[in-house]
């Protein structure tokens, strides 16, 4: 079960208003696409719902259970993991050390030696195991995606925010990416996938919610939400609208 | 991948332990001066308080400079309880770490509970704490009330031995104490929670690691350990006073001696005191008094830049060079001379060591530090 609910989110930096209630819901085995363009709060969304940061206002609901005010730990001890639009690493260790911290920690803690062991199959599933002993400085782009990606599973996730792991990757490289994002969700982990390529969301999305200015503007079937004319005005302006 | 051997260090650590238990003994029974007791106790001191250092600092990454604060509510416990009120020695040890660690954990409370709170500013408040803590025991008469306090007629424990052998064992047992301890943190699940708060603490909150309680865990140790080692200082010092104690002196030192040593491992603080406390006396010795802080501070200089990884990694990287650098400082000891002391032969064979891990040879890799170029490309490529 990973059932998702948050409702009325507020998150203001200063005097702008990045969530202006905000409110939706993930449900058990969605791959649910957030787009929207720059500065529209998908981010800070993710954020807010993995407790990285405290909303202002807002309720978040997981399975029943209110988790609004919970600090991050916690949150992912409870099934919700996150990766960073800019990969993250702990820049002083290896990418197995990486991986191994996530699983000493949660719901089922394993000792340095367990994890160190366990971190090697979540290596071995993104294609990383080859560089397990590297220091993450001799990763590429596209690895220390991977290795975002790795982590984040090696916590146990029911559900993982996935912020862009395409941008900044060659053609090959997306299309593998999105391989990798079918084999997570295909191994019982629900998705919400923030991305950019439109192409992209609508063929792995189950459903797409739109975020504009801090609100959401639509939500529904992938191929209908990006006609609707509020969708192409956010994206594209007036113009593209009326040609 | 290697496989790690958590007990290895403990056990090897406390088995030398037991063998210097004796070391006293066999300085009394080969008639050697008493000085070889009183400098290993000093590089105790040292270890016991760089280690305690660098098990919060070194290992989350929050600079503290509240390590005065920590030895001066040891000696201070020491002074008022034990001179002042009568209370037993042994047991007063215990409760100066506590206090130091309640000291250390009341910081950790307000600090970081306050969460948009940076580096600089945590740093300028364990520093800051200090220096009230010495204002306040100047003006209350229960502490001090700026008279000081005789330290001299502390009663002692005869089972250890002579006051040079129960200040050699005493600086013993703590040394082993904070050294076992920084090797276990090392090798737990606080040593990794403590490593990946170091290298980014947001990403280690949402990984799951529980940053507040593990900041509190290891600022709460620290204070036991500096408080501990700063209660048995109590005995080695004839007469206390604020200023010698809750100043900037103590934090200095085991910085520059973790650093130096290298703060991710906890072999660094060890090899830094033991270094940085053998050149300074030596160069005391030597009637260098005047000038040794600025050698010792210039050679400090010239190692940290060159070895940013600290020196017991880069030993470790290099160890037939270091060995050789070692074989060349004992050589050269003998050919220098004169060879008054074995002090000044271990002072030889450590420079010689330093030196010949400084020497830039092509290397294997290196670890990167913080704030990896890797971090910044990548920061260019998709932040662009």
């Amino acid at each position: 079960m990973a059932d998702l609910r948050f409702e009325n989110l507020v998150k203001h930096f200063g005097g702008v208003h990045a969530l202006d209630g905000v409110s939706g819901h993930v449900g058990e085995g969605e791959i649910v696409g957030l787009v929207g363009p720059n500065g529209s709060g998908k981010s800070t969304l993710i954020n807010v719902l993995s407790g990285h940061y405290e909303a202002d206002s807002g309720k978040i609901v997981l399975d029943g259970e209110d988790i609004t005010d919970r600090p991050a730990h916690r949150i992912i001890e409870m099934g919700l993991a996150r990766t960073y639009q800019i990969p993250r690493p702990f820049s002083t260790m290896t990418a197995l050390e990486n991986v191994s911290v996530p699983l000493m920690f949660g719901s089922e803690p394993m000792s340095p030696g367990a994890a160190r062991e366990a971190a090697l199959e979540w290596l071995e599933f993104t294609g990383l195991d080859a560089y397990a002993d590297e220091p993450v400085s001799s990763l590429n782009l596209h690895q220390l995606k991977y290795l975002e990606l790795a982590r984040a599973l090696a916590a146990r996730p029911r559900l993982v925010f996935l912020d862009e792991v395409l941008s900044g990757l060659n053609p090959a490289e997306v299309n593998e990416s999105i391989e990798m994002v079918r084999r997570i969700h295909a191994s019982g982990i629900t998705i919400v996938i923030v991305e950019h390529l439109v192409r992209v969301v609508t063929s792995l999305a189950t459903r797409i919610m739109v975020l504009d200015r801090g609100r959401v503007i639509a939500d529904g079937d992938p191929t209908e939400v990006m006609r609707q004319p509020e969708v192409v005005t956010a994206y594209l302006g007036k113009r593209a609208q009326s040609a | 991948m290697k496989k790690p051997r958590p007990w290895l260090a403990p056990a090897a650590t406390l088995v030398i332990a037991v063998a210097m238990w004796f070391y006293p003994d066999l300085v009394d029974a080969a008639g050697w001066p008493i000085f070889y007791l009183l400098f290993a106790y000093t590089v105790f001191f040292w270890t016991a308080q760089a280690s305690s250092w660098n098990l919060f600092t070194g290992f989350s990454g929050y600079f503290s400079f509240g390590q005065g604060a920590f030895y001066g509510v040891g000696v201070y416990t020491v002074g008022v309880m034990v001179v002042k009120r009568g209370w037993p020695l042994l047991p007063t040890f215990l409760v100066g770490g506590i206090l130091a660690a309640a000291l250390g954990l009341s910081i950790g409370l307000v600090v970081f509970r306050l969460r948009r709170l940076r580096g600089e500013i945590f740093a300028l408040m364990t520093l800051a704490v200090a220096f009230v803590l010495g204002a306040v025991a100047r003006i209350s008469s229960t502490i001090d009330g700026g008279q000081g306090i005789p330290l001299s007629s502390v009663p002692t424990p005869e089972a250890l031995g002579t006051h040079p052998q129960m200040i050699f064992r005493l600086g013993l047992i703590t040394a082993v104490l904070a050294v076992v301890v920084a090797q276990v943190v090392q090798h737990s699940r606080l040593g990794w929670g403590l490593f990946s708060i170091r290298d980014d603490e947001d990403v280690a909150e949402t990984l799951g690691v529980p940053t507040f309680r593990f900041k509190m865990i290891a600022l709460g140790l620290t204070g036991f350990l500096a408080g501990l080692s700063g209660a048995v200082h109590a005995l080695q010092v004839s007469y206390v006073t604020i200023e010698e104690v809750f100043n900037i002196r103590v934090p200095l030192m085991v910085i520059l001696m973790s650093i130096l040593g290298g703060t991710r491992h906890w072999m660094g603080p060890v090899l830094g005191a033991l270094v940085v406390h053998t050149m300074s006396d030596r160069l005391n010795r030597a009637g260098l008094e005047a000038v040794s802080d600025i050698i010792v501070g210039a050679l400090l200089i010239l190692m940290i830049v060159a070895m940013k990884e600290g020196l017991y990694l880069r030993m470790r990287q290099r160890p037939l060079i270091t060995a050789i650098g070692a074989a060349v400082g004992v050589a050269g000891g003998f050919v220098l001379g004169p060879l008054d002391s074995a002090v000044t032969h271990l002072g030889y064979t450590l420079l010689g060591a330093v030196l010949g891990a400084m020497i830039p040879v092509g290397s294997r890799r290196q670890r990167p530090e913080r704030g990896a170029p890797a971090a910044q490309a990548i920061e260019e490529v998709v932040g662009g």
